[in-house]
């Protein structure tokens, strides 16, 4: 047969059992494809995957955790191995938290992982959440993207707050009252909400079970679902990339999946994991040993939900007592607005938030390319403001432990947040504003005199001067004649090889100094041949005539821009 | 279509070549064969539109800055085994050749420091696997550049698919068989509907036999300390709280049931007024308010007895309890419902009536029940 | 919350170890009226009390005896009613020295600066004055701890002079945690928990006042505290909270307090907010340094 003797066929055993494989499955080429797809190379493209493997601890340790938690509300007598709780009626959820703390070996460091991964989990959709919105990167065509990380975003906050009543504690107890109020806040059929979901009158003896198989089946069969459709999605569209030379519309730079960034990603997954695990055996969290078992008569100061439903917390507190009181006795009650309207308005504004820009600005084109947050003042101040409420919301959700610990009126905190939560969105905008357009006027000036050199020249008629640096070709004024092209200006000599270029190296130096500046005379004496071309930025970042967005070619991406550009004679 | 047309010329005795077409017409097992495995890479690349721009190589084999490279990242993994031994060492070696891992209070150091050392040495050894991986990409592989294209959508593609779609849609015939498209629509909504109507279990009347407006206090219902004592005028100090339960089954664990007895100080005696028709609902200088908080229903119960306050740890709401536990601070609307009291035959304290109002969080039809 | 539960439901003859510390009275279905249950509680709790005394009398007797038996005879009675008479003058003229301008000439208390001291007894000066509470520096929200100003002795004399004078609680002796643990802790959470928190870490009150914190209390302090009520703390009268329960919060204050965190760093045992602020500035911040470390080329 042709098999045996066709040219280049594989001779290893593993060679010969890949193409058994493929003759089967025709994998081939789906995994070429795959190993060459190409991620852009910026540290923010990584965010969002801290999240993923965040969500992949909660699934390993979540998973080890139903091995010993009993979803009950049944009650039961501890008698584990805590003394101070031995004798104490409580829940089987409770008791069983317990045990699965002091009684299963290592129980305690998998729960502390699964609570600080928890954690992790949803500040850094908050971190990705952040550079997708100040980038522009949730544009046409990337909008159905930024509403399915919206909705996951809000399935982590349910999610988490279910995984923190779980344990039926004396501190998760009091968040779930408090749960049960707002639902009982809804207008008309917030009773029968109210009864729908707990089974009867507060507390019942359901809402632990059902919480539990919400938090272990439901939701993370949803998020799971959405995720895939996320990454599903990305690949599909492709990945957005910072302008720079070279980068344009209709493709993206960096490195292939495989194997530099497969093995990157790798690694950061193992940081992830590794963070969450020092923190789970070094830092003790949620200790519901010292809580003790719920109770609908005790409660503690200082009861606060964990940190990503503080802002509704803080928000709750802020919220003046305002009851409607509607003719034939029907009341809207305070609690109302600010636990369920108040998030609605927020998390509707998010998922709608690029249709109006779209709207507003008029822009339906489709972006690859982002935008640095300074060239789009308007969002990246209403970002500003956003975070300003949100951090104002947040702190008030702490309001009584930071009066406590520093020792300020509580009622000052209070009336501190009301004012802050109107005074300081509106100061945040208009100093965000402010500084974007520095920025960018700044960017302009560069561009059109040059780098500062720090060389100070005296003129003829005795006056001084200090010599500008251009970054391209200069008009009969000296001005330079390039246009801003949404990428980093360069604004320090080393930047444009006025210097040598950077010794590599993160955290030390790996290469020797002295070859560097070998290698860096030898690419010099080069440059007299090679082509000019390339190397100028142009508005649109495409690349030049050349059309080879080579090699340094990229004055900067982020991470060393030292390393872009070629070394040019001063001129002034 | 070349690629389809020249398999079948070539027949089935080159069945070997995998058929997807295009290139395996272009490039014949032997042409493949003569290509280097670099350009290989880049050819396939190609046909995924990536091209590959630049590539720093990874320092030399033998250099010394590969050799340093190598131990660094050698290193890392094995300290990363270390690390992972010392964990399976803490983990089984505790309470056999080690001390024993269980904390109890008051017991030894090992205990307490069990769950760090585990967490600790899982987390170094994790760490040192990232790092060692990140170190290997930065170090020992070559940093190449690549460039892939993006594709817009293809016009012929949505013509193509919309025709298919078209053409289904109109064989079915269901725009013009309104009959036919009545009765699936009927369908739908039903089985809709039918498969949603098990969830109606969940739902249950909250108006029926009024569980939110009332709890089980009543007329005569003593009020018992959570130990299940009964309570003596004599029992508590001016400017005390105690928190008392009905005298019924399971009262102390009543979500709604917990109340306040405070003993005002001669002061407050003075200086209280009681909510209109509620005057002769306290007992002497005895007052008696429900501890659920009327803003979300938590305890209340940070009872200040100088400043006759009781303040909600949860939202912070402030009730004056001289003024008829009305909130004075915070986003609570509603006085804290007063529970009559007096005191029976024996001397103990018994409630006169249930609440009069219901009592815990504002809810839209409260006012009516 | 109803639970068909057996064990805990059931009565417990003769295994009071292992009976529910939280009892459910009424929930047992034994006689009937829920009042019965709560009697016989209350009946075993006479009897737990009754026990007790007769132990502290059984001790009280054996300590007196031997001390009659070892100290010379004739000048026990007329030392002791010395040793007292001195101490009340000497609180006097401590009194007269540090106190007398806010609390008045006849601990009447004087207007807009001080409360009167009549019926506060000895256990209300120990509290005050072994926390640095009093003397006061200047009035306001409330009175913080201070470094103490006064010696043991000064402040036994001060309260003698007061106990002498006006009356009231006075301090009580043995060991203060000899109560039971859970008891303890169950007792805490209802009582006191909600403006000392969970673990006593203390909690805002308020328009700037505080519950402290009871990282610092001693046993006595804790007692004296439950006793007198001092500022805005409740009073806990030893008819409202015995003094075996007293001694058992003290005992579970003092064993958390004592107790070493097994999960690692206790980040003041505070909660969610500590964990949140843990979780950016430790947790977030080296994943992004490790992210900016992974993503930049060299």
């Amino acid at each position: 047969m042709a098999t045996a003797t066709a040219p280049g066929a594989p001779r290893t055993a593993l060679g010969k059992a890949a193409v058994e494989l493929d003759e089967r499955l025709i994998v081939a080429g789906p995994l070429r494809r795959t190993l060459h797809k190409v991620f852009p190379d910026h540290w923010s493209f990584l965010l969002g995957e801290i999240a993923l493997y965040s969500f992949v601890v909660l699934l390993l340790t979540g998973t080890y955790l139903t091995f010993f938690f009993q979803g009950s509300m049944t009650e039961v007598v501890y008698e584990g191995s805590y003394a101070p709780l031995r004798g104490v009626e409580m829940s089987v959820a409770y008791a069983s938290t317990l045990d699965l703390s002091f009684d299963v070996r290592g129980g305690l460091v998998v729960r502390q992982i699964h609570h600080w991964s928890a954690l992790l989990f949803v500040a850094a959709i908050v971190v990705h959440l952040m550079r997708i919105f100040f980038t522009g990167a949730f544009r046409r065509p990337r909008e159905t993207n930024w509403l399915i990380g919206i909705a996951l975003l809000v399935l982590a906050l349910v999610e988490g707050f279910a995984g923190y009543s779980m344990p039926d504690d004396l501190l998760s107890g009091t968040g779930l009252r408090i749960a049960s109020a707002i639902m009982l806040a809804i207008p008309v059929v917030g009773t029968w909400v109210h009864f729908a979901v707990f089974g009867g009158d507060y507390v019942g003896e359901l809402i632990v079970g059902r919480l539990y198989i919400a938090h272990v089946l439901l939701i993370p069969a949803i998020m799971l679902g959405l995720i895939a459709l996320h990454l599903l999605i990305l690949v599909k569209q492709k990945h957005t990339q910072f302008p720079g030379a070279g980068r344009t519309e209709h493709n993206v730079v960096g490195v292939r999946m495989f194997p530099t960034f497969a093995v990157k990603s790798t690694g950061l997954f193992f940081v992830v994991f590794a963070v969450c695990a020092a923190l789970g055996g070094a830092v003790q969290i949620n200790p519901v040993w010292l809580w003790g078992p719920y109770d609908p008569a005790k409660v503690s100061a200082a009861s606060q939900p964990d940190w990503y439903i503080m802002f509704l917390d803080g928000s709750t507190r802020l919220f003046p007592a305002w009851d409607i009181n509607l003719p034939g006795d029907y009341t809207i009650p305070a609690l109302f607005w600010p636990t369920l309207v108040l998030p609605g308005i927020i998390f509707t504004l998010m998922a709608l938030y690029p249709v109006l820009e779209r709207v507003l600005t008029g822009d339906t084109a489709s972006h690859h390319l982002l935008q640095r947050p300074r060239d789009v003042p308007v969002r990246t101040s209403l970002g500003a403001m956003s975070i300003a409420f949100y951090v104002v919301l947040l702190l008030s959700g702490a309001n009584d432990v930071i009066a406590e610990k520093f020792d300020i009126s509580l009622n000052a905190m209070t009336w501190a947040g009301r004012l802050g939560l109107i005074l300081l969105p509106a100061a945040a905008y208009v100093l965000t504003y402010r500084v974007c357009l520095g920025l960018q006027k700044h960017d302009r000036e560069v561009l059109e005199h040059g780098i500062e050199t720090g060389v100070i020249r005296r003129l003829p008629n005795g006056e001084f001067i200090e010599v500008h640096q251009p970054l391209g070709p200069v008009d009969a004024h000296g001005h330079g004649q390039l246009a801003y092209g949404g990428a980093p200006v360069p604004k320090r000599m080393n930047q444009v090889g006025g210097a040598r270029r950077a010794i590599r190296g993160f955290f030390t130096p790996i290469e020797e100094p002295i070859r560097v500046e070998l290698e860096q005379r030898e690419e010099s004496r080069g440059l007299a041949t090679a082509e000019e071309g390339g190397r100028e930025l142009t508005s649109a970042g495409r690349p030049t005539e050349g059309g080879r967005p080579s090699e340094g070619g990229r004055p900067s991406e982020g991470g060393r821009p030292s390393e872009g550009g070629r070394p040019q004679e001063p001129r002034d | 279509m070349t690629a389809r047309d020249t398999r079948a010329e070539v027949g089935t005795g080159d069945v070997q070549d995998s058929g997807h077409g295009g290139p395996d017409d272009d490039y014949p097992p032997e042409r493949l064969a003569a290509i280097g495995r670099e350009d290989l890479d880049h050819l396939g690349a190609r046909y995924d539109g990536v091209h590959v721009l630049h590539v720093d190589p990874p320092p030399a084999p033998g250099s010394p800055l590969e050799k340093r490279a190598t131990r660094q990242v050698s290193m890392l993994f094995a300290l990363a085994g270390l690390f992972a031994f010392l964990f399976v060492f803490v983990y089984v070696g505790s309470g056999w050749f080690l001390p024993d891992w269980r904390w109890e209070v008051g017991g030894d150091w090992w205990g307490l420091l069990f769950t760090p050392m585990l967490g600790i040495s899982m987390g170094l050894s994790l760490l040192c696997v990232g790092a060692a991986l990140v170190v290997y990409t930065k170090k020992l592989l070559p940093h190449e550049t690549a460039m892939q294209e993006k594709h817009e959508g293809s016009n012929f593609e949505r013509v193509t698919a919309a025709a298919t779609l078209q053409k289904g849609w109109h064989n079915s015939g269901l725009g013009r068989r309104k009959l036919l498209l009545g009765s699936v629509g009927f369908m739908g909504g039903g089985l809709g509907l039918m498969l949603l109507a098990p969830l109606g279990g969940l739902i249950k009347n909250p108006n029926a036999g009024n569980p939110l407006g009332t709890t089980s206090w009543g007329e005569g219902v003593r009020l018992l300390r959570e130990d299940g004592t009964p309570v003596r005028p004599g029992d508590q100090e001016p400017g005390s709280l105690a928190t008392v339960f009905p005298a019924v089954p399971g009262g102390n664990r009543e979500s709604d049931a917990a109340t306040m007895l405070i003993r005002l100080r001669p002061a407050q005696v003075q200086s209280a007024t009681a909510r209109a028709g509620q005057e002769d609902f306290g007992y002497g200088d005895y007052v008696a308010y429900s501890k659920i908080c009327t803003h979300a229903g938590c305890p209340v119960s940070l009872y200040e007895q100088e400043t006759s306050r009781i303040l909600c740890p949860c939202h912070q709401s402030q009730f004056d309890v001289t003024q008829g536990a009305k909130p004075v601070f915070g986003p609570a609307t509603r006085a804290l419902p007063q529970l009559p009291i007096t005191v029976d035959e024996e001397g103990f304290f018994v409630a006169r009536s249930d609440y009069i109002e219901a009592v815990g969080p504002t809810y839209w039809n409260r006012e009516r029940i | 919350m109803s639970t068909t539960n057996q064990q805990s439901d059931a009565p417990h003859p003769g295994t009071a170890g292992a009976a529910p510390r939280r009892s459910r009275w009424g929930r047992r279905p034994a006689d009937g009226t829920p009042a019965a249950a709560a009697r016989a509680r209350l009946r075993s709790r006479r009897r737990r009390r009754l026990g007790n005394v007769a132990g502290l009398l059984a001790g009280l007797i054996l300590t007196g005896a031997l001390y009659s038996a070892l100290a010379p005879a004739h000048a026990a009675d007329s030392s002791a009613d010395a040793d007292t008479e001195s101490a009340v003058e000497a609180g006097e003229e401590l009194y007269t020295r540090s106190c007398i301008t806010c609390h008045g000439e006849n601990l009447e208390g004087v207007n807009n600066r001080g409360p009167s001291l009549i019926g506060v007894g000895e256990a209300a000066v120990y509290f005050q004055v072994h926390t640095g509470r009093m003397p006061l520096v200047r009035q306001e929200a409330d009175a913080p701890d201070k470094p103490v100003v006064f010696s043991d002795e000064e402040i036994d004399q001060l309260g003698a002079y007061i106990q002498a004078n006006g009356g009231g609680p006075t301090l009580p002796s043995g060991d203060l945690r000899d109560g039971d643990l859970a008891e303890g802790g169950e007792l805490f959470r209802l009582n006191c928990a909600s403006c000392h928190n969970f673990v006593g870490q203390g909690g805002a009150l308020s328009s700037g006042k505080a519950a402290p914190s009871l990282e610092a209390s001693n046993d006595l302090e804790i007692y004296t505290a439950m006793l007198s009520g001092p500022e805005n703390m409740p009073v806990f009268g030893d008819n409202q909270i015995t003094p075996e329960e007293k001694r058992a919060i003290i005992n579970y204050v003092q064993t958390i307090k004592g107790a070493g965190d097994p999960g690692g760093a206790g980040i003041g045992r505070l909660g969610p907010a500590p964990e949140g602020l843990v979780i950016w500035v430790v947790g977030v911040a080296a994943t992004l340094f490790g992210v900016y470390w992974i993503g930049t080329k060299a």
